[in-house]
């Protein structure tokens, strides 16, 4: 049990290694976000009535779409660098590079949001010191993370690759974007908790179901 | 009787989809037969190579 | 066993045909008028149907994934992705009739409420499975990514609708399908759904078929080449 944890963080901290050193990924994704953010309060001419109803649904576009941009990077680093194969011959169960890569793939997307959440309770105005909100964001991330770093490895092998993972990402995950949005806007607002319970558990429920079955399928998809 | 065109409008967008992917599989089938067709020549003409070598 | 096969597929193709004549006589000749929307409620017997029989094509999607992944006989992957072109054409139908319905009835062509948008993320979910299949490299991992999108993706269908359903609850909806069903519009359904299901074995076996002769056609065709 203990060689598992090794493996998996092994593999989990050699991407953040090469992030740290080369940071392509995440200046890039964040950029993407902040300027998701400004686009549509432009886009929507945001007004202080507005803010209740929109703004949560803002935050979580900002987030999904400079997830499914992130999630792209994932596999496709180890790709170019022809890296795969390398990591395929390693004698280890498949699920452990799946969680590897899933430790990876989550840390960069809350990396992200930590970044870009605060920006946008500033351009909206809203309180910024807000935990139920980084509890909210945290269980998304990992459903997020865990249906984005499966489909990265369907992606990367297929032709039409970025859009094909949007293509496939962006269905599944509705569950959690919904969720997601109708517990962010209680917070933004103020309300108690009882209003957020709901949508937390079906957020915790996707992410343990897909957690599980993505850890059950990986292997399907890196198979040589 | 009223909105009976809409009726008629789903009834026949049923009809006409379905009928249309029946279609489909019938030119799908139609090329698999011309493409047994030419395989089945091509196998004659190496077996009559083959006994012509002999 | 070629015969039995025949004569199962004839069989099939005989009591599929009974039951669509069945159905349609009792849609439109049987079952009386509902009287709060009129005729055009009559588009609520191949409605529901279709979008049931979508359901249990992707669910046998669902099933011969799995043992696709399990037994890894092409056979299993023709019946997934034929039952997967079965459901995308019923969905779309279900997409379809679904706003031909609502707009005289209740005067908006779309709404966001559960079923429908279960139905819409549906479609978008084996659109992808389908796309993911032609665009791989080769067809052996074709069918391998595309077992896996159907597995992932039936998962995420009650998770779907459980959600906006939810959302949909705490926002009243504006349809409510008002009244329960009188016994001859429930017997109707029923011989719909009957007549539907055999119209999906029917397309299904003839579907899947055709992909392996196709499989089959080209693995002769690369063995001949090799000569």
């Amino acid at each position: 049990m203990n060689g598992v944890f090794t493996r998996i963080f092994a593999i989990f901290w050699k991407d953040m290694l090469t992030e740290i050193r080369t940071r392509e990924f995440v200046f890039s994704v964040l950029i993407f976000a902040i300027l998701e953010l400004v686009i549509f309060s432009f886009a929507f001419s945001i007004r202080a009535n507005m803010v209740d109803m929109a703004a949560s649904g803002i935050l979580w576009v900002a987030l999904t779409f400079g997830g499914v941009i992130g999630f792209n990077r994932i596999f496709a680093v180890e790709k170019e660098n022809a890296r795969l194969e390398g990591l395929m011959l390693c004698p280890v169960d498949r699920f452990v590079i799946y969680w590897g890569k899933l430790a990876g793939s989550f840390t960069f997307m809350l990396a992200v949001s930590v970044v870009v959440t605060p920006i946008f309770l500033i351009l909206f105005n809203l309180p910024i010191f807000l935990p139920r909100l980084a509890l909210i964001i945290v269980v998304a991330t990992i459903g997020f993370a865990a249906v984005g770093t499966l489909f990265s490895a369907v992606a990367i092998n297929i032709r039409a690759r970025d859009i094909m993972l949007s293509v496939l990402f962006l269905p599944i995950i509705v569950p959690v974007i919904v969720a997601a949005v109708k517990a962010t806007a209680p917070v933004l607002a103020g309300k108690p908790w009882v209003d957020i319970l709901t949508w937390l558990q079906i957020m915790i429920a996707f992410d343990i179901i897909y957690l599980v079955v993505a850890t059950l399928v990986f292997e399907f998809v890196v198979e040589e | 009787m009223e909105n009976i065109g809409y009726l008629f409008a789903a009834y026949t967008v049923i009809w006409a989809v379905v009928f249309g992917y029946v279609l489909m599989m019938q030119r799908k089938q139609i090329q698999l037969q011309r493409k047994i067709t030419l395989l089945q020549e091509s196998l004659d003409e190496s077996k009559t190579n083959g006994e012509k070598q002999l | 066993m070629d015969n039995k096969r025949i004569l199962r597929n004839n069989v099939l193709l005989g009591l599929g045909l009974v039951l669509m004549v069945a159905a349609l006589y009792m849609v439109f000749v049987y079952v009386p008028t509902e009287k709060n929307m009129g005729v055009v409620q009559r588009i609520f017997y191949f409605h529901v149907p279709i979008a049931w029989v979508s359901l249990l094509a992707f669910f046998i999607t669902f099933t011969f994934s799995i043992l696709y992944l399990w037994k890894r006989e092409m056979k299993w992957d023709s019946f997934a992705c034929a039952s997967a072109e079965i459901g995308i054409v019923f969905t779309t139908l279900v997409l379809i009739t679904g706003p031909i319905w609502a707009k005289p009835v209740w005067g908006i062509w779309w709404t966001w409420d559960a079923r429908l948008s279960t139905s819409l993320v549906l479609w978008l979910i084996y659109v992808a499975y389908l796309l993911v299949r032609s665009f791989a490299t080769d067809p052996a991992r074709g069918a391998r990514y595309g077992a896996v999108i159907g597995i992932v993706g039936f998962i995420d269908v009650p998770l779907v609708f459980l959600t906006v359903n939810l959302w949909r609850t705490q926002h009243p909806a504006t349809i409510i399908f008002e009244g329960g069903l009188t016994a001859p519009m429930l017997l109707t359904l029923v011989v719909c759904i009957a007549a539907f299901t055999a119209l999906y074995m029917l397309l299904l076996i003839h579907s899947a078929n055709l992909k392996i002769m196709d499989a089959d056609v080209k693995h002769l065709k690369s063995m001949l080449q090799e000569e």
